[in-house]
Parts: C-alpha cells; structure tokens; sequence
C-alpha cells in the first residue's frame, strides 16, 4: 500500500523525530506499568497485614464461629482439617491454636487475657510478633507450662523471665481451673493492645486447663496472597463436621473495608495515569503532524485522497506506538521485576527508629505487583495510545487544503 | 514462768532452731496448721458479717448474712446498706446465681465472670473457692519466736508442683494458737499482701479473731477488712436453703 | 524586554500549535493537581475510618484508667472538662463515654458485656459510632451489638437486665428495652456491646458527672498532634492521660504508613510522567521549527537572541500553561470540597458504600489541596518546559542556516 510504504520512509527521513517520538511513548508508558505495578501492589500490603496479625490467609473456624466468635469453641476434626489444608494446592505453612479466656496472676496483680495454645514449631510462620523474642525465648515444641508474654503484660505483673505465674480459666462443667506457668520469652511489640494479644502456651497445656479437646483453629498462609479465596473454596468442600473455611478479608472486615476503600481509588488512579500517558502522547504527536502540514498538503496537491493519509498517519502512529511499547518494556520489565522481588523498605525511608512502624502487624516493605499482565498492558497502552491520540491530527491532515497550507510561510 | 526445759531442748533438737530466752514450749507446726485451716470452716455455719472496702478513691461499707454448707454451698444475703438491701448471691457447685430485688430478677454469673476479685473486694477467687490448704501444701517449720505479741512465727514454702500464687507464707500464730498476722509472698518472693488478726472474742462457740484486715503490699491506701458480727457452726440447716426458689423469696 | 514581547507575539502566530502546547501543559498540571488533591482526600478517608467511630482524633483518660480500666478511675467533673475542651479553635466534637463491664440477661442466663454510655447527639454521623438511622437511646432504650444480641437470643423490644458494679463499689442493675440492634467495624461493639444514653448509664453506674473517656475529633485531622499537646497542657486536664489516635493503635499507623508511601511514590511518577509529556510536546515543537530559525539566521539574528526567544516563549507559555491548570485544579477541588466525590459512581461500581460484612464502608471523599501542592506542580512544569527547549535552542547556535532552510 502506498501509505504503508510512504510511512516506512518517512519514519527514515526524520530520524530525530521518530526518536523522540518512540522514546517520549516509551518512557511515558514505562511510568505508567510502573504506576500500576505499585497500584496493584498496594492490595498485597492489606493482605499481609492482616496476615501476619496472627489472622492467616484462610482459617478454618467451628461451626457457629462466624457469627458468635465464641474463643472456646472447638473445630468437629482439627486433624482432618489441618490434614486437609496441608493437601491443598497453594498453601505455604499451617499452623493450629485453641483459645480461652483466663487470668494470669503474680501475687495480687491479675491480669484478663486471651491464653493462647499454639504449635510452636508452626506458629511463628503465621504470627509476626513470635518471630523476634524481646526477651528470652520462644516455646519450643514438646514443652509444656512455659509461656511467652506481651511486654504489657509483664508489666502489669510485675513479673519477669524465669517467673511462675497462675493461670486460671473455666475448666470442664464450668469449674474454675488453676495452673502455674513458667515466663520464658517477653515479646516488646511497641503497642499496648498488640501487647496484650500476645500470651501464648502450648496447646496441650489449654486442653488440659479448660478441658476442651482439640483445636479451636487451623491457620493457613498461602503462598500467594491471590489465592485466599481458590483455596478457602476448596477447603470448604473437604470439610466435615461443619467446619467453615474464612478468608482474611472475611475474619477482618475493617482490613477489607479498607482494601475496598483502597481500590476504590485507586481506578480513580488509573484512570489520571492513563490520561496523563494519552496526553504527553497526543500533543507530541499533534505538535509533529502540525509541523507536518506543508508535507501532507504537497501530497494532498498530488492527489493523495483524504482517507488514505488518514490511514498512513495512523499507521504511522501504530508503529511508533510498538516501537515505543519495546522501549517501555526494555525500560520497565527489570524494574517492576525488581521492585516487585526486594521491595521498597520504609524503614529506611522513615528512619529505622521511627516510632510510626512499632507495633506494626506487617513488615514496613513495599512490593510492587509483577506479573503476566504487563506485556499486554504496555503493549495496548502504547499503540492504543498513540493511535488515539494520533485521531485528531490525522482528521486535520486529511483536511488540509493545500493551496492554503503551501501558502504559509512557516 | 513455767516452763519445761527438757521438752523445749526436744523441741528444739527436733525443729533445729536456737533460742536462748525462756520460750513456752515450741509448737506442732502440723496440728497447728490444721487447727488454722479449720478456724473459720465447718460443716455449715449461719453468720453475720461485715466488709469494708477501702481505697484511695472510696470507702464501701456492707452488711451482709452468710449461709454456708461445707465448700460448695453458700448464700449471702446483703442487710446493709440500704439501697443494695436484699440482694442475694447464691452458689451451688460451680454454679452461681444473683437475686436483684430491684429488679425482681435471678441471673445466672457465667463462669468466666467468676474469675475476678470477689465482690470487688481485695479477696481474690482462690480465696474463697480453691481448697487451698496450708497444711496440705507447703512445708512448715518454726522459724522464730515472737515476743509481742507472744507466739511464733511459723514459715510456709509451697511444695512443688502445687499450683498457687503464694511461694511463701509467713504467719504469726499467738501462744493461744490463733493467728496474729498472715503475710504472702509472691512466687518471685516479694511481699504481696498481708492480713492481721484481731478483736479476739468468742464466737458461735469457738474463740477467735474476728476482725480481719488484708492490705496489698504495692498499693497505698487500699484495704479490705471484714468483722464477723456473730456466728454459729455447725448449724443445722433447712434442704431447701441453697435453692434458688429460697433466693427469691424475702426473708 | 522586547526578547518577551517577540516572544509573546511568535506564540500567537501559530496559534494551533501554541493552543496545543497550551492545553498540554494546563491539562498535565490539572491532571497532577488532581492526583494531589485525591491523595490528601485519601489520607483523611483512611484515618477517618479508622478514627470515626470509635477512636477518634484524641483520647482523655484518667491517668491509669488504660492499664486495668478499674471502674472508679473516672475523668471528674468530665462536663467542665469537655466544654474547656471545646474552647480550643482547633477541635471540632467533643464528647464523653462510660465504659462498664457487666452482666446482661434475657431471662436468667447472664452473659458478659461491656456496656457503653454515649452521648448520642454527638456521636451519630457518617463515620461515627451511631448511624444517622439508628433507633434513639433515650432513658432506658438501649442499643444491642448485632453478634451479642444472636448470642443472647435477643431481638429488639425485649427487656433486658444489665448488672455491674458502680464506680463507687456498689451494685448496679436496672432493666431495660432493646431499641434496636446495631453493627460498627468495631469488633468489641458488635460482640459485647450495650449503647446507653450517657446521663442514664452515668446514673447507673452511681458516676455524677464522671466520665471513664473523653473523645474528641479535630476539624482538622493533619493538626492532631498540635491539638493533642495544647489540650494535655490544659490546668483543668492535669494529672490526665491525653493520647491522640497513633500512640492509641501504632498497629494501624504502620499500616497507614506503608499505603501512604505508596501514594507518595505514584505521586512522583506522575509529576515525572507529566513532565515527561511536557517535555516531549516542548521538544516536538521546538525542533519543527529549525526551518524557520535557519530563516531567522539567514536574516541575521544573533543565535544568543534566538536562544533567548525560545526560552522566553516557552516560560510563557509553561507559566500560562501552568496558570491555566492550576486553575482548573482548583476549579475542580472547589467544586467537590464541601460535598465530596462519590468514588462509587465515579468509577463505575453502582453504591456509593460498600456493605462487607454487614459493616459500611463510605466511598465519599473530600478532595483538598495545599499551597505546597499548587507551587509545586506550577514550578515543576514551567522548570519542565524551559529545559525541554533548552536542548534544541543550544542546538540553534550551530546551525547552519543553509541546511536549516532545505529541511
């Protein structure tokens, strides 16, 4: 086609042009993937932190627990449903816990708290705070009447490592149940409520206090945050008992409320990005075939019909715009690839000490989103852009009287 | 002053202190301490008692009657003061209810509740509920003599494996074999709390303190004390006492 | 001066392409100041959930009423309090709480909650703890949490009995009507709460003129640290516990922390993707025109003047550009300032809330922008376009007018 040719060569003949134009599309599209990269990965950070709060990707709750969250009840089969969540596709670690409420008491000092059975060797996986022992140390598996308490805790027991304190819970029947513990490991978390929740015992040493058998919860953390919801799925359809599989957004509304919130804005985001990307686009594009105009009347004079330099400017547009999504990718791909692998650490950011990221649930690291997505997005950015933005100038090309355009002196 | 210098040297060789002033002769710490775990406890009792609550912030006063039967049957009626007048706790087993005569109601406390201080009180639920004897439960020697008042100081370790608050109890015990002051030892051995006995009087029959005073340790200002107005032991009691029907009726 | 006029007046002779330039600066600068002003309405749409309904910006407390929340360590005379507090220009509501642990029952099984006097005028809203719907909770009609009342068995229209101890020691216990069920994001509400009035729960609990919790909201939620440490140097508030929200949960702060970098970082991007389209339209321009500079050299202009004339036209054009845009931002936030941006419809999502959970999640913002924000961006863009140009006017120096005129 005469166009296709014409447009071949005129990318050759304004070699500066065509450049500046592939690279300022490259480079615009470039901000943009990678704009998105870090809109995406804002979901990830609502996801882990309700995550590593102790909540998991998934849980398996009893029957009857959405609605009551009654801490002391017991799953119908915590074996078959650990079993189960083990066996499924996506899952990185699990963990199981049982609950009750109880006073821990040194002297006259007593203190409500929420104790804790867990499996040591699984919990820290799930469980940020366990994962950095202030003082002392952390269970260790097989150990029994040894707990781990919240810095506030502590505190207000005026107790310290190495310190025999009196747990007492309701046991079977309702009795009232008394047994000593020995404090290994403070945990410092830097938020008093934080604090609080941390009081941690093997599981063995909660059954044989309140007499109720069993786990009260299997945690799941998968290995890709995405997958909370493939996987509380195929939990719920392996189940027994009437046990129930809940995703994090589901056990912490108010992180999911946020998240929603979040993404909210952020189309709002995408939606300015894209247009800042079309605009930087356009009027480069604009501003090269205004200064074109003489060129399209010459041809215009030589009998090129209008719809065909309509298409040539478009083909024209189409290629810059590959050409420009191949330098956004050469660009961008090792970028995102590495934002989306190490991270942005804020600590450095704010300063490690800074007081803003004590008592934080997650990490303070950033990760941008990398995945199959990007070529096509660049892909259909860059061409759909330029091709866009090149409407305009094609209809005022195909406009152009030529008389009037050689006229002008320009 | 008479005293049996034979015996005390046996006394002593046995129990391994040295003191040299003229001292009655030294006690048996084991009867001893079962007559203390038995001073206050009978197969039932009907009494009449007084608390008051003390701290910084305020003073509670209350009067209130006490029927009991053995460790799992109690019902406390509150006499005083007037706007808490008629309120009744009544605990069976592990069960315990509250009549509300304000309201005209009988709630039942869920077992969870059960865990604090009683009645906001410096006693705690071990206190009242835990059969936690002194006899049972630590070890016991004589540690010293004490000359005001006169008795002795007995010294109590808790044994292992017993579960409890206290490592140590330190208690004076008058030469009439009733306790003077009980002090307690957290289990990282500081002084937690310490409870005095006096006002000595004959009461339902037996001869003790009824006046006693517990004062935490840490805290400034804060005391529970209780006065035993009259009691009876061993009393003979109606079936239908520790009953919820009986709860809600006037007496 | 006259480089400036020549300047102003080549613009104007090819008015397309300087409309062009035009709109792509003030729409850039537009584009950038409404990100800004979004980012700051998400920040205040963040802290608001979380602050709103039960937080709030500033807590008072009696000193140590946080370690065991003992009854009787109240906040007294807490009406004084609260009305010295709201002589601070700063702080927008102020309001007092009760919080009593106690029993309730249906029949005669008791259950353990926390009953939570409020005052009810100023605690309903749109982020606040009472919805604007919510039945009212005078006198003896109370508010149950929804996970609660399932519990209890309870629907609205029973009675219940609600026991507990006065902050003087004594017994408490009345019976009251439930007016209605409630749901909040807070978690403590809905599984153990009772909402009371805060007269009668004050007269419940023997607490005259006594308060356990002080909550107060700013009208501004950036100055929350100022407000914070001008109310606890208040002689009236000495000896008391005055702590904003971040000291109260440092858990969500790190969260907030995080999202917020994040925004920052997509913020820098834009201004760069901004300016990067600037600069590619300024460049475009500006090398289209070696034709007619090469004409300008033939005729003898100094190539120091052309390079002058460039730059001149293109801070003209920057500065209006700017000027335009930034008016248009303004334009925009003023308009959405007072009543806020429907986010749901904006986007296409259909209800202006979300319902997760049974617990509604506002998607109305208010968007705002600072000066720091409007200097930036306007600089950012003129600095932009001057050294877009700046590449091709030193190239003008070396032309040769010859090859220039042939291209």
């Amino acid at each position: 086609m005469v166009s296709t040719r014409y447009a071949v060569r005129s990318v050759g003949r304004n070699v500066r042009r065509t450049i500046l134009s592939v690279v300022g599309i490259g480079v615009g599209c470039a901000l943009a993937v990678f704009m998105e990269s870090m809109n995406r990965g804002r979901d990830e950070l609502f996801a882990r932190a309700a995550a590593s709060s102790g909540i998991g990707h998934v849980r398996v709750v009893p029957r009857g627990w959405r609605e009551r969250r009654d801490v002391r009840a017991r799953l119908a089969d915590w074996q078959h449903d650990r079993d189960v969540a083990r066996s499924t596709p996506g899952v990185a670690s699990t963990t199981i816990r049982s609950r009750t409420q109880a006073l821990v008491a040194m002297g006259t000092h007593v203190v409500p708290v929420e104790l804790v059975g867990v499996d040591p060797a699984t919990e820290p996986s799930t469980f940020r705070f366990v994962r950095e022992i202030t003082h002392g140390r952390y269970l260790r598996p097989g150990e029994h009447g040894t707990v781990v308490l919240g810095q506030s805790i502590a505190d207000r027991l005026r107790a310290g490592l190495d310190d025999d304190i009196l747990a007492t819970a309701v046991g079977p029947r309702g009795s009232i149940e008394s047994a000593m513990l020995r404090v290994v490991g403070i945990v410092a978390t830097g938020s008093e409520d934080a604090d609080l929740a941390v009081c941690q015992v093997a599981i063995e040493d909660v059954t044989k206090l309140t007499g109720l058998k069993g786990a009260g919860e299997v945690v799941v953390m998968a290995g890709d945050w995405r997958a909370a919801d493939a996987i509380r799925d195929a939990l719920t359809q392996r189940l027994t008992g009437g046990d129930e599989a809940m995703t994090w957004g589901e056990l912490a509304p108010e992180f999911k409320g946020h998240n929603e919130q979040d993404k909210a804005a952020a189309r709002f985001v995408r939606a300015i990005i894209l247009l800042i990307v079309l605009l930087g686009v356009a009027s480069a594009q604009l501003a090269a075939v205004l200064e074109r105009r003489r060129e399209f009347a010459v041809l215009s004079a030589l009998g090129m019909r209008a719809g065909t330099m309509v298409v040539l400017v478009l083909q024209e547009a189409a290629a810059l715009g590959l050409a420009g999504a191949v330098v956004a990718l050469a660009i961008a791909l090792p970028v995102v690839w590495q934002f989306a692998r190490t991270g942005l650490d804020l600590r450095s950011a704010y300063g490690s000490s800074n007081f803003t990221f004590s008592g934080a649930f997650m990490e303070p690291v950033f990760y941008g989103d990398f995945g199959v997505w990007i070529v096509p997005w660049v892909v259909a950015l860059a061409v759909g852009a330029t091709m866009l933005a090149s409407l305009y100038p094609a209809w005022f090309a195909a406009r152009t009287d030529p008389a009037v355009a050689l006229r002008v002196a320009q | 002053m008479m005293w049996c210098r034979p015996l005390a040297v046996v006394a002593l060789a046995i129990i391994g202190m040295a003191s040299i002033p003229p001292v009655p002769p030294a006690p048996d710490v084991d009867a001893l301490l079962r007559h203390l775990d038995d001073l206050y406890r009978s197969k039932s009792s009907i009494a009449r008692i007084e608390i008051q609550v003390i701290n910084p912030r305020t003073t509670r006063s209350l009067r209130l009657k006490a029927w009991t039967r053995g460790e799992e049957h109690s019902l406390i009626v509150i006499e005083a003061p007037p706007r808490e007048a008629g309120t009744a706790t009544l605990r069976v087993e592990d069960n315990l209810w509250n009549y509300l005569p304000r309201i005209a109601r009988t709630i039942r406390v869920p077992p969870s509740a059960m865990l604090g201080s009683w009645m906001g009180t410096d006693f705690t639920n071990d206190d009242l509920v835990h059969e936690s004897s002194m006899r049972r439960d630590f070890a016991s020697r004589v540690d010293r003599r004490s000359d005001a008042p006169a008795g002795w100081w007995l010294r109590l370790d808790v044994k292992p494996d017993i579960v409890g608050r206290w490592a140590r109890i330190d208690v004076l015990v008058s030469d009439d074999d009733l306790p003077v002051e009980e002090r307690f030892y957290d289990r990282k051995g500081r002084l937690a709390r310490t409870m005095t006995f006096d006002e000595v009087r004959p009461l339902g029959g037996r001869r003790m303190p009824v006046h006693l005073t517990l004062v935490p340790a840490d805290v400034d200002g804060q005391r529970t004390e209780m006065r035993y107005l009259e009691a009876q032991f061993d009393v003979a009691l109606p079936e239908d006492t520790f009953s919820l029907s009986r709860l809600e009726q006037n007496r | 001066m006259t480089t400036l006029r020549i300047a102003w007046r080549n613009l104007w002779r090819n008015p397309r392409r300087t409309a062009l330039a035009l709109a792509a600066i003030g729409l850039s600068v537009g584009l950038v100041l409404a990100y800004d002003a979004m980012l700051r309405a998400v920040g205040d749409w963040m802290v608001e959930t979380i602050t709103g309904p039960l937080l709030g910006h500033v807590q008072v407390h009696a000193a140590d009423w946080r370690k065991d929340r003992a009854m009787d360590r109240t906040l007294r005379r807490a009406g004084a309090l609260c009305d010295a507090i709201a002589r601070d220009p700063d702080v927008g509501s102020v309001t007092a709480r009760v919080y009593a642990p106690a029993l309730a029952a249906l029949s005669d099984e008791g259950f353990a909650v926390m009953v939570i006097g409020v005052d009810r005028a100023r605690e309903t809203g749109a982020a606040r703890l009472l919805a604007p719907d919510a039945p009212a909770i005078e006198g003896k009609r109370v508010l149950m949490g929804r996970a609660l009342a399932e519990t209890m068995n309870a629907h609205a229209g029973a009675t219940i009995a609600i026991v507990g101890q006065g902050a003087d020691g004594s017994l408490a216990n009345d019976l009251y009507t439930v007016a209605g069920l409630i749901e909040t994001p807070m978690d403590l509400v809905n599984r153990q709460g009772v909402i009371m009035a805060l007269g009668e729960a004050q007269a419940l609990f023997s607490m005259d003129d006594e308060a356990h919790e002080i909550v107060i909201h700013a009208r501004d939620a950036a100055r929350v640290d100022a407000v914070a440490a001008r109310l606890a140097a208040l002689p009236i508030l000495e000896g008391a516990d005055v702590l904003d929200w971040k000291r109260l949960q440092p858990e969500m702060v790190s969260m907030l922390g995080v999202v917020e970098m994040a925004w920052l970082l997509i913020l820098v991007l834009v201004f760069v993707a901004a300016a990067a389209g600037v600069a590619n339209t300024m460049l475009m321009a500006t090398f289209e025109r070696t034709r007619e500079f090469g004409m300008l050299l033939a005729l003898g202009l100094r190539p120091t003047r052309i390079v002058a004339m460039i730059v001149a036209e293109s801070v003209a054009l920057g500065a209006v550009g700017a000027a335009a845009g930034a008016a248009l931002g303004i334009a925009l936030v003023a308009a959405t300032h007072d009543s806020g941006v429907d986010f749901a419809t904006l986007t296409g999502q259909g209800t202006s809330a979300i319902s997760a959970m049974g617990i509604r999640w506002s998607l109305r913002m208010y968007p705002s922008l600072a000066a720091v924000d409007l200097v930036g961006a306007v600089g950012a863009v003129v600095m932009t376009s001057m050294l877009a140009s700046a590449w091709p006017a030193l190239r003008v120096g070396r032309l040769q007018p010859a090859r220039a005129l042939r291209s």
